[in-house]
Parts: C-alpha cells; structure tokens; sequence
C-alpha cells in the first residue's frame, strides 16, 4: 500500500496525464475465480487504493480520474458483458464515498485481456475462435482497450505468425464489422438487463464481506482472498474433469491424433548469456558511486517513510540502476514478501461427479497405503521465475483428496534446492509445474540433482505448458509423465501412482 | 550398540541406514535421515519391527540436544518465527531440525504439507533438515512418530531441535510431552480472546511469546499484561514454581527473536544444571511408556479371540440395557486374561 501511494502522489504531481495503476482483476480471473469473485475483489482493491491516497494527502479529484482497471475476459459470453457492465455501475457508487466534484472521478475506464486460461494444448486452431469471442465480448462490454492473446499461448510463446493472427482479431472486429459504431448496445436486453443486475448484487456482497473484514489488504494478508479464489478453481476444474462443463477438443470432440503445429522455439542459456553481457557492459558503463547512494536513498526512504518510493526510483534508474537492484534497495529495508500456502480440500472431490473412477482411485491409492505402510506421498514444485502456482495449487487440492500426501514446495526454487527437498521429505515422486518455458533446462536439472543426491529412484512428472516436440527429448532425461493443460486430474493421478508403483517395485 | 536386551543384529540395509544417520555427512546423511523417519512412520508392522531395532542401536548424543515445541493458532506466525530463529542459531553454530506434526486430518484425503513454503530459507539450508509429517488419520500415530523422530535427528547431530504444531486441540499437550521447553505464540489482540485460549493450554507453556508486536506496539504490550495476569490465576506447568514469562517479539525481526531465544536459552540452562530437564525427560518417557503399553493392550485385547467371541452379544446385552456396564467390562476382561493358571499367549 505504501509503494501505491507514493505512485498515485508521484504521478498526480508529475505527470498528470499518466494512467498511474492498473487496478487488475485478469489474474484473479486466470487463478481461478468467477466473474463476480474477480469483479467483487478488483473494485475492493481500487477502493483500499483510493483510501490510501487521501491518506496521504491527495485530493481525490487530482488521481480518481487516470485510476485504470484491467480484467480477465473468459468464454462465457454473457457473463462477461454483464461484469463490465456492472463494474461501471458499482464503481461510481463506490467513489460516491469520498465526494468527488469531477463526474470523471467516479468513471471506470478499463483495459481488458482474453483469457490465456481459456487456451488448450489440444487442437490449438480453436483458440482463434475462443480469443474472437472473448474480443467480443470485451468489446460489447465497453472496454477501452484490449489484448487478445495468440493461438499458441498454451503451448509456447507466441511465433510471429500467431501473434500477427491475434492482432488481427482486434482489427478485424474494429475495422470490418461495425461493432465499435455503437456504445454499449446490449442495453436494453432484458436478458442483459437482469444479468448485470445480478453480477452487480452478487460483487456487492462480497465488497460487503471484504469491507467488514477491515479492507481488502487484511482480506489478502488473511489468506481469505487466496483461499476463495483456489476453492473457485478447484470446483471449476473438477466440472471440466468430470465433463459438466465441455471444453471442445479437451473433454468433447477430441481428436484422434493431434497435428504437432510450429512453436517458437527458446533457448534458455543463450537468452541468459546474452543478459548477462548486457548487465555486465552496463555496470562498466554507468557511475558506480552515484548508483550506489542513489540506492542507499531508496532504502533510506522504504526504511523511514519520509520521501517518496517513485521518484528515488526514478532518480536512480536514470543513473542506470536495473529493475533487480531497485527490488534488492526495497527488499533490504522490508523483506520479501512470502504467500501464505493455505489448503483448500475437499472442493475438488465435492465438485468432481463421475463418481466411479474417483472412487475406483482412491480405493487403489488406500490399497498402495496398506501395502506401504504409508500414502504415496508427492511433491508439487514450481522451479526457476515462474510464479504461476495456480495449476500446482489445483494440482495439489485434489490429489490429496484423492489420498496422496502432497508438499508444496516453494515457489522460484532452484533445481537442487527441490531436489534436496524432495530427498528430505522421503517423497516418491516429484511433480514439476512448468508454465513459463524453462522446462527444458530446469526437469533434466532437477532429474541430475536428484541422482546426485541419492534420490535417483524418485520418480519426476511434469505438467504444464509443454510443447509436443519437447516430450522425446523429456522422456530421454527420466521423465516418466507429462500431463499437458487438459490433462484429467484423475488420469494423470492414476498414471503417476502407476508410475510410483513401478518404482516402488523395482527398489 | 547399547545392548538391548532382546534386540537381534540390525539387517544390513538397516544396519547402513543406522551408520549414515550417525556418521555420514552431507548429503548422504540427510537421506538417511529422511528414510529413517519414513519407516517410523510406517504402519506396517515389519516395518515397526525394523523401526523399534533401529531406534536401539542408533547413537545417543553425549551431549543432549535441546528440544523445543512451538504451538499457537493459525496465522500466529509460527514458521516466520522459526524460519528467523533458526536462521539466527545456525548462524551460531547450531545445526537446527524442526519436525512440523499437522494434526489437521481429513477423513480419507492425505494431507497437504506446505510448512516448507513458510520457511524458504530455511528449508534449504544445509545444516538445517525440516520434515512435515503427513496427519495420516490418526494423532496418537503422528505424535508417536514425531518423538522417535526426534532420536534420529539427534543422533544425526542436531542438537537444536524444534516441534512444531498448529494449536487446534490435543497436539499441543501432545508436544509439550515430548520436549524440553514448550513456547506458545500468541497474537497480540490475544485479550479480546483470552477466553478461548484453553486454560489447559496456557498451562503447558514454558514461555509465551506475543508475536506481531510490530503491528500494534500498544496492542502486544496490552496482551503481555493481559496473559501475564491470566498466568497468575493458572497453577503453571507441573513441577514449576516460577510463572512462565512473557515476551512480545515481531518474528520477521531477528533481533527481537534473538532476544526471545536469549530468554528460552538461559531458562534451560538454568534447568539443565538444576536436573529439572533431565527429570522432565524422565516422567516424559515413563507417560510414554505407559501410553505404549496402554495402547498396546488395548490392541491384544480387542484381537483376542475369546473377546471377540463374546462381543456381539456382550454389546448387544448392554445396548438393550440388559447387562451392568461394570459386569459386561469384567466378563470381557476374563476372557481376554482367561482363567487363573490358563496359557493365554495366543497372541
């Protein structure tokens, strides 16, 4: 709160015209909540911003209007129009709280991004359908802006190809339709109507819940936030599984084969080489001494409170000082912070409704409890910068429902530092979640740092965004399972207690 | 060795199991002792068997290790506090295990373990070993593996070690029976709920720590009064004649925790040359004794034939109200010791 402070009174005093946060609810959307858990918890976080600001000093007519907010746009059509529409209306009842004079403080201008949750490994050509609709959506619900995603997201990153087709989306419905020509054209449905209605009353009640929990930073800091959030993608992703909710390509409609499409392909050492030399000319380069109390001023100020957080940054990375320095400067005065891992269980197995296989699962994991004298026991870990846990936490919920004992590891580990964890838990099997590319690199170095370990019997899976030609060169290293978005939870249980077992016997 | 008196030779696997838990180094030892605590925790009953031989002949410290439990509440900070305290001995020169016990068990689900995540730095440190121990159902279970736990990390060399539990019920007696010094962590609006910190709770504490003092100076130092008052009205822990102190402390400062330790430090070392350590470690292992026994006449008694003959009926009889409990009780515990003189060692 304090880091947003200084931004909105560094940026209303300096640059007025700058857009100063973006208040944003697309990750709350892609972790797994619904549309009015997203819409309910963005508003609740712009209304702590607002306080937060007068707190300090600011009048609320000064910032109020460049606040700007970004939501998530998923494949339900009209829900998504319904949560824009509504954001509009509770928002100006929100601001209504700290008499504005300016009818532009009180107005919610917005961003929005298709969801790149929505995306599937299988099939891939259908994401340009999802990605157009999600447009529209976004589009009929008045947004101000908006990224549409590339076809190929679940895979990879975007190739120039997939990337040129997402950005012609959005020309294709600005340029080509007429859809833009007239300003939000669903008033007046009665079906809209009442849709909006109900998003607008389903939000307030949560605000209502937040506000009386004493804001949205003690909601956060409670681990409440979180662990609704987690509950929403639990119960979604077990709809999936158990065919309630279709996902063409995934759980209907699947293909026989699946075509292997051109991915752009990185490589790891070579990106961080090549910052490496551009960090170490910069360093040569800059004023070192100027840099270093440019910094200590940083720190100073995080430490003491007086002065403000933006313009030391600002002021020190004109000298040349790197994003991470800057972190470091705050990082010694306030610490890091850490996510609190709360469990949600039981939501999966609540929502999952193809009762026979689970059951049928859970019997075989109590029998493999029986024989071992203790449940297969799994670690969930997400190596290297990817912070992306949403998969690993849904991962995780239901896997112990199932009656795996399940660690959840921390996030941003290194390589030996999971593989040392997984030796010292005594577990069976390491399970690797991978969304941000590194896989290639970081699973054959956790299958090295387990051997040398003496953990060479534990058995690593991967799971995540994986492209297809990736897998041989995977399986080569010791993977034994790669469960790609879409994957079942249930399928890629049973496979990994398949696996466990195997292992079991040939030790 | 230590010559047990009915202990057979330990299998080979086991026997190097034993020799790198107490005399390997890095990480060698560390997955002995991973593995050591895997088969004390099995419910298998060869396992139980190579357990009960392992914990004979692996080594005792000359110099006994100090057992520390820490409890609280949910969100009282308890892994912050141990990461920063564990982090400060290490730096000491200590070589620090912390044992985490969950009692928070679903039915049939297994558990989910995320203690590591709470202490990043920690966990993955060298001269540190950390073990979250699955519910696995059952309290007693877990306890019971948790304080053989405790031998091997000792043997291993640890010679801080610390239990943790989140106080959600019968863990924190459960702790406090098996360690040296038992400190309670408590959140500083700690007054407005002062009644619902069980009093039989307060009563195990050594020390009591008000933690997030950094949040709300005023608040803590409220709630240091408040307890320390509540203590006077409490017997304090058995064979204790001072009331336990009471500190405020922020956990993500290492300085205030330093103080805290500085505080449970001289308490046990003033007890450790006043023998009252070495006397709390003996009533602990004669309670346990007899819980082992308890518990394990309980089992013979519920899988002996002859009782389980009569169960049904003897059930059905006091169901319907036509047998005395007292009567129904002897008559099954004459079957299960069967008449004077008779061999009873079906078992």
């Amino acid at each position: 709160m304090r880091i947003v402070g200084d931004i909105i009174e560094y940026t209303a005093k300096r640059m007025p015209k700058f857009n100063s946060i973006s208040i944003s609810g697309y990750h709350i959307q892609e972790a797994g909540a619904n549309q009015a858990l997203e819409l309910a918890l963005t508003l609740a976080d712009g209304r702590e911003y607002v306080r937060t600001a007068i707190a300090k000093g600011l009048n609320v007519d000064a910032f109020a209007g460049r606040l700007s907010f970004f939501f998530g746009i998923g494949m339900n059509f009209y829900l998504e129009i319904a949560k824009l529409r509504a954001a509009r209306s509770l928002w100006h009842r929100l601001m209504q709280e700290f008499r504005p004079k300016e009818a532009k403080s009180s107005m919610l201008r917005t961003h929005c991004q298709t969801s790149g949750w929505s995306l599937t490994a299988q099939d891939p050509y259908n994401n340009v359908v999802r990605t157009t609709i999600e447009a529209m959506a976004a589009v009929f619900g008045g947004t101000q802006s908006l990224h549409t995603n590339a076809l190929d997201e679940a895979i990879a990153l975007p190739t120039e190809f997939s990337a040129r087709i997402a950005r012609n989306t959005q020309l294709v419905i600005q340029e080509e339709t007429h859809i833009t020509s007239i300003v939000d054209p669903w008033a007046g449905s009665y079906a809209m109507e009442t849709l909006t209605q109900q998003m607008a009353d389903a939000a307030w009640t949560i605000i209502d819940e937040v506000e009386a929990m004493g804001g949205m930073t003690k909601a956060v800091q409670s681990g409440w936030a979180k662990l609704k959030i987690e509950a929403s993608a639990a119960e979604k992703q077990a709809r999936i599984d158990s065919g309630l909710d279709t996902i063409v390509g995934v759980n209907k409609y699947k293909l026989d084969e699946e075509a292997s499409i051109d991915t752009l392909a990185i490589d790891n050492h070579a990106v961080r080489d090549n910052q490496v030399a551009r960090l170490k000319a910069l360093r040569a380069a800059r004023n070192a001494t100027g840099v270093k109390a440019a910094l200590a001023a940083l720190s100073e100020c995080a430490k003491t409170g007086s002065g403000n957080l933006l313009d030391l940054t600002v002021q020190a990375m004109r000298l040349r000082a790197t994003v991470g320095e800057v972190s470091d400067a705050l990082e010694a005065a306030w610490g890091r912070h850490r996510a609190d891992t709360q469990k949600v269980s039981g939501v999966y197995a609540a929502a999952y409704d193809s009762a026979e296989g689970w059951d049928q699962l859970k019997r075989e994991i109590a029998a493999f409890a029986e024989e071992e004298g203790r449940r297969p026991r799994v670690m969930i870990a997400k190596l290297g910068q990817d912070g992306h846990d949403r998969g690993a936490k849904v991962v995780a919920s239901a896997f112990a429902d199932l009656g795996f004992d399940v660690d959840i590891g921390p996030l941003f580990q290194t390589a030996e530092e999971c593989a040392r964890q997984a030796i010292e838990n005594d577990v069976h099997a390491v399970g690797v979640s991978t969304l941000a590319a590194g896989h290639m690199t970081l699973v054959p170095a956790i299958i090295e740092s387990l051997r040398a370990q003496g953990g060479g019997d534990i058995v690593v899976f991967v799971g995540g965004v994986v492209p297809p030609q990736d897998y041989a060169f995977l399986y080569e290293h010791g993977v034994k399972g790669i469960y790609g978005p879409g994957t079942p939870i249930p399928a890629s249980a049973k496979d990994v207690l398949e696996q466990i077992r195997q292992a079991v016997a040939a030790h | 060795m230590n010559g047990g008196a009915t202990m057979a030779a330990l299998p080979a696997a086991d026997q190097t199991l034993c020799d790198d838990v107490a005399a390997a180094s890095g990480e060698r030892r560390r997955r002995a002792v991973a593995k050591a605590i895997t088969l004390l925790e099995s419910t298998r009953a060869d396992h139980r068997l190579r357990a009960d031989a392992l914990l004979a002949a692996l080594p005792v410290p000359a110099e006994p290790a100090l057992r520390v439990g820490i409890s609280g509440v949910p969100g009282v900070g308890k892994s912050t506090f141990i990461e920063t305290l564990g982090l400060e001995l290490i730096a000491k020169g200590h070589r620090v295990a912390v044992l985490a016990v969950d009692p928070s068990s679903s039915l049939s689900g297994g558990s989910i373990l995320g203690d590591k995540t709470r202490m990043e730095r920690l966990s993955v440190h060298e001269r540190a070993f950390v073990r979250p121990s699955p519910s696995g159902g059952t309290l007693g279970g877990v306890a019971a593996a948790t304080r053989e736990a405790i031998r091997v990390v000792e043997a291993a060399g640890h010679d801080v070690v610390i239990v943790e539990t989140v106080g959600v019920g019968q863990s924190e007696a459960a702790v406090a029976g098996m360690t040296d010094l038992f400190l309670l962590m408590q959140l500083p609006n700690a007054g407005d709920d002062l009644q619902a910190i069980k009093k039989g709770v307060l009563e195990l504490a050594d020390l009591v720590v008000v933690n997030k003092a950094d949040l709300d100076p005023a608040a803590a130092a409220r709630a240091v009064g408040q307890l320390e008052s509540a203590m006077q009205l409490s017997h304090g822990r058995e064979g204790e004649t001072a009331r336990p102190r009471v500190l405020a402390t922020s956990a993500i400062d290492p300085p205030q925790v330093r103080a805290v330790w500085h505080a449970a430090a001289a308490w046990a070392a003033e007890r450790r040359a006043s023998g009252a350590i070495a006397r709390r470690r003996q009533s602990q292992a004669r309670a346990w004794l007899q819980e082992r026994i308890d518990a394990g006449l309980a089992e013979r008694f519920r899988a002996h034939p002859a009782v389980r003959g009569l169960w049904p009926e003897t059930l059905a009889a006091v169901d319907a109200g036509r047998l005395p409990v007292s009567v129904a009780a002897r008559t099954l515990l004459r079957a299960f010791t069967g008449p004077p003189g008779a061999d009873n060692s079906q078992n």
